[in-house]
């Protein structure tokens, strides 16, 4: 069965031979996995061959050889992130700075924010916004389309398409607080990654990608970061005009949300504008079966496999019986694309890693049937 | 007269104009100064139930409250110097070595000022060793210490040990953050875990009394 097969009969929600798959990974643990794998072509056209987790200019290699149902292209301010080592600025204006991590598995890095360009209210008024519209932005992903979209389910990322990138250009506590003090202000920097990540996303479209995956972390550990009411002032309408503008593109694209945390309380107006999918439903924030059961009729899930204790402290067992437990549940009758609920990091054992692929590719939907249990 | 019901009310709503004129007004009219500062961690008290019940208060309403109470404390300020006012306990606080992840910590440590802990911020991605050295030149009884990531949360087990290594056998640590659970905090040992900012609070008041800290 093709790749891209494979993923349209689980979101029409049927079975396929087995449950689709996807997964990405920090920087080093793509290079641990190249040299696992023997590998020898680079990681990324880009980036010093670093490997993408959002996807840009990534060669593909380590997504084809564990057999990814889905290919990531990304545009947009996602592809910030790793995007250099030390200090630097992107396009946005936002400081970036590498920090280090240790773990058994040697030393990591992230990169994490430390400059915000509108973090004075005056900035905004001579902010100039980087251009959504310039070919060379979508260079990268026409080239994935012509070269896997035969085979593999193309997904266009322009995640971080609101609040994440909203919250970057100002400040992450001082965009909260806009949001109960200065609504109007808070409404003009919200805009402003609105429209690039919505250009962006309309243009991926038209390139013939088969999915769209849009969204922002909304969700904490125990409930939503800030409000519905916050949530429906601010975002909701403009995530239902993305959705619109996409689907008046091309009717049968897909769109996918991308929230860590709970979002249970919001579940049913994501519903309502239109999304298809919703990544990653973290295990440790929202029970997948749970959700399955209230939403599994109207909407598709893609991710559930815990990465806060099973992958990265978990052993091999824990991590197939839950990934058997999700096929039997959250899977069932289609509707998943099964997926670590963030990149794999460096602290995950490769034991689990490979534990999670061989279990979901020698997993066939026909087998759950006649297993009792 | 000053109206402290007010001044209750405004920080609880966030308020920072009416929470400030009220406090000046209530410092003008001779209200003592432990009266209004119990006005003001009434309201705290009130954000934080909601919070960890969910009823209502997100973090952007914490945040408000939380700074509306900053503004109307600084005026209060040299009051509680000259009435020799002391808040009862002092907590160090920082995130873990390695991330950069604060505003867990930043959530916490504007909690904990609603219930009148001194808090020493040491910021982000402190090594092990500062916290027991900030603990011990500050006197403190209490450590919180959080991490959003599995890579980094692993580095509270030397903060525990850095803590009791250095002979601070009377000071207390509580973790929390994301990926951090009860079980965790038990393993590494902890003495107690809180789940959100605003039961940090309770958890801490109840290891600093010597219970068990395992809030949920």
């Amino acid at each position: 069965m093709r790749h891209r097969d494979r993923v349209a009969m689980a979101l029409a929600r049927e079975e396929p031979d087995r449950c689709p798959m996807q997964i990405s990974f920090t920087p080093e643990f793509a290079q641990r996995l190249r040299e696992d794998l023997g590998v020898r072509g680079t990681l990324n056209v880009a980036r010093g061959g670093e490997h993408n987790p959002h996807g840009g200019g990534n060669t593909y290699e380590l997504e084809r050889a564990i057999d990814s149902d889905l290919i990531l292209t990304s545009v947009g301010w996602a592809n910030s992130y790793y995007a250099g080592r030390g200090t630097y600025t992107d396009e946005w204006g936002v400081t970036w700075r590498e920090q280090a991590y240790e773990t058994k598995f040697g030393t990591g890095h992230y990169t994490e924010m430390i400059g915000h360009p509108l973090a004075e209210d005056a900035a905004l008024d001579s902010y100039l916004p980087p251009d959504p519209h310039r070919p060379e932005l979508y260079a990268d992903s026409e080239r994935v389309v012509r070269q896997y979209g035969d085979e593999y389910w193309i997904v266009g990322v322009a995640v971080t398409t609101i609040w994440e990138t909203a919250w970057a250009l100002r400040g992450y506590e001082r965009l909260l607080m806009d949001f109960l003090e200065d609504p109007d202000l808070a409404d003009r920097i919200v805009e402003i990654p609105f429209r690039y990540h919505l250009a962006a996303a309309e243009r991926l479209v038209r390139m013939g990608v088969d999915m769209i995956w849009t969204g922002d972390d909304i969700g904490s550990q125990k409930g939503m970061l800030f409000s519905p009411v916050t949530w429906r002032r601010f975002f909701k309408p403009r995530m239902a005009e993305l959705i619109a503008r996409l689907k008046g593109i091309n009717p049968d694209v897909k769109v996918a949300y991308h929230t860590d945390g709970d979002v249970s309380d919001v579940i049913p107006e994501l519903i309502e504008i239109g999304i298809d999918v919703l990544n990653p439903v973290q295990p440790a924030c929202m029970d997948p079966a749970e959700v399955k059961r209230a939403y599994g009729d109207r909407l598709c899930f893609w991710g559930t496999i815990d990465e806060q204790r099973t992958l990265p402290f978990g052993t091999p067992r824990h991590v197939r019986a839950e990934v058997l437990e999700r096929l039997r549940t959250a899977g069932r009758d289609g509707g998943l694309i099964l997926a670590p609920t963030h990149h794999v990091q460096l602290d995950t054992p490769l034991e689990n890693f490979w534990a999670l692929v061989d279990t979901v590719c020698e997993t066939s939907y026909e087998s759950l049937r006649t297993k009792v249990g | 007269v000053a109206d402290m019901t007010a001044l209750t009310a405004a920080v609880e709503a966030g308020d920072r104009h009416t929470a400030t004129r009220l406090t000046q007004e209530a410092i003008d009219a001779g209200v003592g100064a432990q009266e209004i500062l119990d006005a003001m961690t009434t309201a705290m008290t009130e954000v934080g139930r909601r919070f960890a019940c969910n009823e209502g208060v997100y973090v952007p309403e914490m945040l408000i409250s939380a700074r509306a109470m900053k503004e109307s404390s600084a005026l209060l300020e040299p009051l509680l110097v000259a009435g020799g006012i002391r808040p009862e306990h002092t907590a160090v606080i920082g995130t873990v070595k390695g991330d950069l992840h604060d505003i867990g910590k930043n959530l916490v440590g504007m909690m904990l000022k609603g219930a009148n802990f001194e808090v020493v911020d040491l910021g982000t991605n402190v090594p092990p060793e500062r916290f027991a050295e900030a603990a011990r030149e500050h006197d403190a009884r209490l450590v919180g210490v959080s991490a959003l990531l599995t890579t980094t949360m692993v580095g509270m087990r030397e903060v525990v040990e850095a803590v009791h290594g250095a002979g601070l056998d009377g000071v207390k640590i509580i973790v929390g953050g994301a990926p951090v659970t009860d079980e965790y905090a038990v393993e590494i040992g902890a003495d107690g875990f809180a789940r959100d900012a605003a039961t940090a609070v309770t958890v801490a008041r109840e290891v600093l009394a010597g219970g068990a800290g395992g809030g949920a």
